[in-house]
């Protein structure tokens, strides 16, 4: 059984984001739509590994837009629904999500946004509390896992009370930490769906679901709003603890509440601090925060990543009693904490000690210089393409193309491993001037492609994986097409989000249930779209060289070049070697004259290491992958491999 | 079933390369103490994991506390490398005159090593790191061990295995195949449970 | 501790960058770091060595000329004009198929397959194309094959290139057919003394053709799409003598390219090139013409024999009947000198103008005594 289904009253270790799966399954959740993103993927992995037995419908969508329509179609059904998505990933969902809000919702729909700070596995820390406040919806922050799941659960009761989505927000220190949670009832029964929308316009549970007439819909959307504040006044899961009279109040929520526990009790000042953890930050409930803000000495903010919540503390003080309004302030507006980047313990400590004038005990100092040492003798880490990885050898074939042509042309980048070629460390061969977000490698290779009357004449590449297509660069490749790009367009198709955890997408021919679908062809698409489109594989690397080549020296139109080869993490190459690969020290240059280390140097896979005593390169078994281009690069063909898919005969 | 552990809360850190198991290893060890009766908190960083980064896991281990998910500087009990110069790189920011180091010795070179631009430590050097910055320190051969049982990816149960050994949390051969059983078929329990006791006996 | 250009770095700045390069292919097929597309020498990877055989072996970096040519030649033989003279002919292959088949008197042929035939060599390296084509050198080991070879195609092939690409195990004695460019390349290789290079050993024998520029490729092929032509469509390209066009023979009708147009497709680096007969060749051949108003002995060959090496294989070849030889007249002989020296004055001027001082001269050294006598004419 999965442990996601443990009876209630069982006590289990769940991932954040597996509370907030649990907490959706207690709720009797039906439908559970998301795009893949780093925090946020396991919420869905979790929902489809047990969908058959939950009787609930999972899918990826293709994107976070779709994602919340398919869930949104589901709670106009009466049904409750979840959409899940990292922090940028409302971006893209909140056009539709404006409209939403003015529809309202009927079955309880939550949008999960599992957002970044300090961008552990995002190329942006977007905040999406933002969107709670613009667009005017209940924004709830859970700050543990038994609270990530009640949470959970509660956010669809209230998407139902207010006729509108619930935005929960989790953090990379939430979703990706794990902790006890007690279970609670899974819900006998499923819902039956059933669309109503013959009733009057005004009508929220029987009529059409449309934002018009929009100023009397908007006004009872935001009337329902106070029902929210009603019930956020009096929930359990807003927490004061510390003394009644306390020196200083910290206001936080989610994981920084945790900081914010830790680093008092680092400092000791139990008896001076009192902390009010908020799990609803937006509508603020005002009496709950009078109350609090009028029993304190001064008052400090906790909160990641920019001032948000401060913000609104500040607003709901600046109504109330000149001697509330007095009180200092602290948090990331006056500089007392940073603006950017994901706090700690530390940081927190460091804030609260500064405010009451408290040292914290450190290490010896003998110790710190010690340690100060160590650290400087520790080489840094930094990240890179796996060995056997594709993106590597794809890079090679760009890069040695690029050079060949000799104008200087460049790489516009997209979100995905392969965002690491913009890194030099990853490769000696760094060939992407550009990366934002999802599908706009494509947008400025398009843009870039019109520069050419104004001076900027030079080849335009531009890379995407294969989930990014389906994702965001569809369009983007049809403008490229209709307004005459001339761009090189190259999708790195490893058959996966491999990113994200192999998650399947459009181009597979399985559902996030592993059931069989249709798989959307890529080159199919791109020759509909009337582009000249050629198949290759990265590791064939004479092939993909020339095709790129010719690519790059014919002008005038948009070409494409899809480059297969599965991940090397992928399910079905993982642990398994192709080639047996080995170094021939006889015939290994190493770094004279002839090679000067071209496999380590430039080609930097980590399965190919410098043995620094013989000088010589040399395969480290654990990590080689087994995928044999190295054996293409070496110059003097020193290194060896052995098919390991035909056996000796 | 609970067994003793001090009243006061262990903070544990266990560190090494993607690809390593890390984030496997720590939470077997955290459904384990979770069964003991403990409240455990890891907060993992895994999200650069499949791309050679360093992956770090904070177990927090309470008897009655959920506890943040970053544990503050110099204030880890325990150390577990899954490799070495990432045991050294912990144990110089979170390590404290009474931590505790275990730490396999094979070394997963970075990339600035391998091009030439960065140096890795010998390992004498870091098993002195070791010593200055701990107040007992052990290396062994988990990936030896692991590449005699096929597999250089079984080092991180190796590793449970002779953390076991040491006494220093209250866990168990018992406890391992009980957790392991949760989620693994027989055949791959059982070279769990061989992988286990390969590093019981490397610290014997 | 501060390091200085690494040997690429400065083969770029100092040869590449300056419009230098001959695209001879010396400083390629030593490494993965350099290779020649469509008639660039392009680098692919940056190589951080301090030093390397690519700028050592680049006719274009400076080095002491007047060291190789004392390694290679008997110092009584330097002439100034044309480097060194063991002796002076009109040749011609006495076979009339294979002199119906080459480029003016087939003596390069018939000289390489004499070599091949008696053992001197076992293979040679000459000028083709690849698929795409493009120039490229070309290792024959069959000497009836050296005839489909033996057409000028006033290109230059990154020949150097093909001679590091043989194994470093190759037994036997090579042979190349080699520009003045190259035939400088192969003089820096022969007498470079590199630790554990050992290679420049294998050239048994190089045969410098005689050249006044090549064209570029690429700039080429646009001029002849402008004739309707393309490259493959050319069987025969010549200059007739006391003419001023370029001559091209092809399936159809002959075209006749005005030299003033083909002027403009001249490789950049051959302007700044002061070697007309490659000086340190064992011996070079050209086209027997000589006098300013262009006299020429149709099908005949002009050869300079400069080294041991060079005057053994024309005495060979002449005892055994498969070159015909004369004495060349004198008026000849001064012809050609008066010739290669106005290409060196040229040559040198191009290159002051270019650096703005006659102390500033790329390659060559103004304490050279060839370049002294050349550089105020």
């Amino acid at each position: 059984m999965s442990k996601l289904l443990v009876p209630a009253s069982s006590k289990v270790l769940f991932l954040g984001n597996e509370a907030i799966a649990r907490g959706a399954l207690e709720a009797g959740v039906s439908v559970a739509a998301a795009y893949p993103g780093t925090p946020s993927s396991e919420v869905i992995e979790s929902l489809a590994s047990v969908a058959r037995e939950r009787n609930v419908y999972v899918e990826w969508s293709v994107n976070e837009k779709v994602a919340l329509e398919v869930a949104a179609a589901a709670s106009f059904a009466g049904l409750r629904s979840i959409a899940v998505m990292k922090q940028n990933g409302v971006n893209v969902a909140s056009d539709f999500l404006l409209h939403l809000t003015a529809s309202g919702t009927r079955g309880g729909l939550v949008l999960v946004s599992c957002e970044d700070p300090g961008a552990l596995s995002s190329v942006n820390e977007g905040e999406s509390r933002y969107f709670a406040r613009m667009l005017e919806i209940p924004l709830l922050e859970p700050a543990d896992f038994q609270e990530a799941k009640d949470l959970t659960k509660w956010a669809f009761e209230l998407s139902e009370v207010i006729g509108n989505v619930v935005m929960l927000r989790s953090v990379t220190r939430m979703s990706h930490a794990s902790g006890n949670v007690l279970c609670g009832k899974l819900p006998a029964r499923s819902r039956r769906a059933a669309f109503r929308y013959d009733g009057p316009i005004m009508d929220s549970q029987a009529g059409p679901m449309i934002s018009t007439p929009v100023v009397a819909k908007h006004l009872l959307h935001q009337d329902k709003l106070q029902d929210a504040v009603a019930l956020f006044e009096k929930s359990p899961f807003n927490r004061y603890t510390g003394p009644a009279r306390p020196d200083l109040l910290i206001v936080t929520a989610s994981a920084c509440s945790l900081y914010a526990h830790e680093a008092v009790e680092m400092l000791a000042v139990e008896k001076r601090v009192g902390i009010l953890k908020l799990a609803t930050t937006w509508p603020l409930p005002p009496k709950l925060l009078t109350r609090h803000l009028q029993a304190a000495k001064k008052i400090l903010i906790v909160e990641e990543v920019l001032p948000f919540l401060e913000e609104s503390v500040k607003i709901l003080a600046a109504g109330l009693s000149a001697d509330i309004r007095k009180k200092p302030h602290f948090g990331k507006l006056d500089g007392t904490l940073p603006q950017a980047g994901e706090l700690n313990p530390d940081l927190v400590a460091a804030a609260i000690g500064k405010i009451l004038k408290v040292k914290l005990q450190k290490l010896p100092a003998s110790y710190a210089a010690e340690a100060a040492k160590a650290s400087a003798l520790v080489p840094v880490r930094e990240q890179t393409f796996c060995a056997g990885c594709p993106h590597r050898a794809s890079f090679w074939n760009i890069h040695n193309a690029i050079a060949l042509d000799g104008r200087d042309g460049f790489v516009c980048g997209d979100i995905g491993c392969y965002s690491m070629a913009a890194l030099s460390p990853a490769t000696g061969y760094s060939t992407m001037p550009t990366l934002h977000s999802m599908g706009s490698g494509t947008g400025l290779a398009s843009g870039f492609a019109k520069l050419a009357p104004f001076g900027l004449d030079k080849p335009i590449l531009t890379v995407c994986g294969d989930s990014t297509f389906y994702h965001a660069v569809i369009p983007a490749l049809i403008n490229a097409q209709h307004n005459r790009a001339d761009i090189t367009f190259i999708v790195l198709d490893n058959a996966g989000t491999a990113m994200t955890g192999f998650q399947p997408h459009p181009g597979l021919p399985v559902s996030a249930v592993k059931e069989t679908v249709p798989a959307v062809d890529i080159e199919a698409i791109c020759r509909a779209i009337g582009a000249e489109v050629e198949v290759s594989d990265p590791f064939d690397l004479d092939r993909t060289s020339k095709i790129l080549t010719r690519f790059l020296s014919e002008k005038g139109r948009l070409k494409v070049l899809i480059l297969r080869q599965a991940c090397a993490l992928s399910p079905e190459k993982k642990g398994k070697k192709r080639f047996e690969v080995a170094v021939d020290e006889t015939l290994c240059v190493g770094e004279a004259c002839g090679c000067n280390r071209l496999c380590t140097r430039i080609f930097r896979c980590p399965g190919l290491t410098w043995d620094r005593t013989k000088k010589k390169a040399v395969i480290d078994e654990v990590i080689c992958a087994g995928c044999g281009v190295c054996a293409l690069i070496c110059p003097q063909k020193a290194i060896v491999k052995t098919d390991l898919s035909v056996s000796p005969s | 079933m609970k067994k003793r552990m001090q009243k006061t809360e262990k903070n544990v850190i266990l560190t090494g390369v993607g690809g390593q198991g890390n984030v496997l290893a720590s939470r077997a060890l955290a459904g384990m103490l979770v069964d003991a009766g403990y409240v455990v908190t890891i907060g993992e960083t895994f999200g650069m994991s499949q791309r050679g980064g360093s992956v770090m896991s904070h177990l927090r281990i309470s008897p009655d506390e959920v506890k943040s998910p970053q544990i503050p500087k110099g204030r880890a009990d325990i150390v577990i490398g899954l490799e070495p110069v990432e045991a050294l790189r912990v144990l110089a920011v979170y390590g404290n005159p009474s931590t505790v180091v275990l730490s396999n010795n094979r070394p997963v070179y970075p990339i600035g090593v391998i091009t030439g631009e960065l140096s890795y430590p010998s390992m004498e050097v870091i098993r002195a790191e070791f010593q200055r910055l701990s107040a007992s320190s052990r290396m062994i051969d988990a990936t030896g061990a692991a590449l005699e049982m096929g597999n250089p990816v079984l080092s991180n149960v190796i590793m449970i295995g002779a953390l076991a050994q040491t006494g220093l949390l209250p866990i168990d051969r018992k406890m391992f195949e009980k957790e392991m059983n949760k989620t693994l078929s027989a055949d791959k329990l059982a070279v769990n449970l061989k992988a286990f006791d390969a590093g019981v006996a490397l610290m014997k | 501790m501060a390091k200085g250009l690494s040997a690429q770095a400065k083969l770029k700045k100092q040869v590449l960058e300056q419009s230098l390069c001959t695209g001879c292919g010396a400083c390629v097929g030593l490494c993965p770091y350099q290779v020649i597309h469509a008639d660039r020498t392009v680098q692919l990877f940056s190589c951080d060595l301090q030093e390397g055989k690519c700028y050592t072996f680049c006719p274009r970096t400076s080095v002491d000329f007047d060291r190789i040519r004392r390694i290679l030649y008997d110092s009584k033989d330097i002439t100034a004009q044309i480097g060194a003279v063991k002796g002076f002919y009109l040749a011609r292959a006495a076979d009339p198929h294979l002199r119906a088949k080459a480029q003016h008197g087939g003596t390069v042929t018939a000289l390489l397959q004499l070599a091949m035939e008696e053992g001197l060599i076992s293979a040679a390296i000459v000028s083709g194309q690849n698929e795409e084509g493009e120039p490229e050198g070309r290792v024959i080991d069959k000497s009836s094959e050296l005839i489909r070879y033996a057409k000028s195609r006033f290109t230059v092939s990154p020949t150097v290139a093909a001679f590091h690409q043989m194994p470093d195990g190759f037994g036997g004695k090579l042979g190349v057919v080699a520009t003045p460019c190259q035939a400088t390349a192969f003089a820096k290789i022969r007498t470079s003394d590199i630790e554990g290079y050992a290679k420049g050993q294998s050239l048994g024998l190089v045969i410098g053709l005689f050249c006044g520029w090549t064209l570029s490729p690429e700039k080429f092929k646009h001029l002849l799409g402008q004739y309707d032509l393309t490259y493959e469509k050319i069987i025969e390209m010549d200059i007739p003598a006391g003419r001023s066009v370029l001559s091209l023979k092809t399936a159809g009708s002959d075209v006749e390219i005005p030299l003033s147009e083909v002027d403009a497709c001249v490789r950049t680096a051959c302007r700044y090139c002061v070697d007309s007969t490659a000086e340190l060749a064992d011996l070079s051949v050209g086209a027997a013409r000589y006098g300013g108003e262009c006299c020429e002995m149709a099908g005949w060959n002009q050869v300079i024999v400069r080294s041991e090496t060079g005057a053994k294989l024309m005495n060979l070849a002449g005892a055994k009947g498969v070159v015909e030889i004369l004495e060349a007249p004198a008026q000849a002989f001064d012809a050609l000198k008066a010739a290669a020296a106005e290409k060196k004055k040229k040559g040198l001027k191009a290159i002051t103008i270019k650096t703005g001082s006659a102390k500033k001269l790329l390659y060559l050294s103004s304490d050279d005594p060839v370049v002294k006598a050349y550089l105020k004419g």
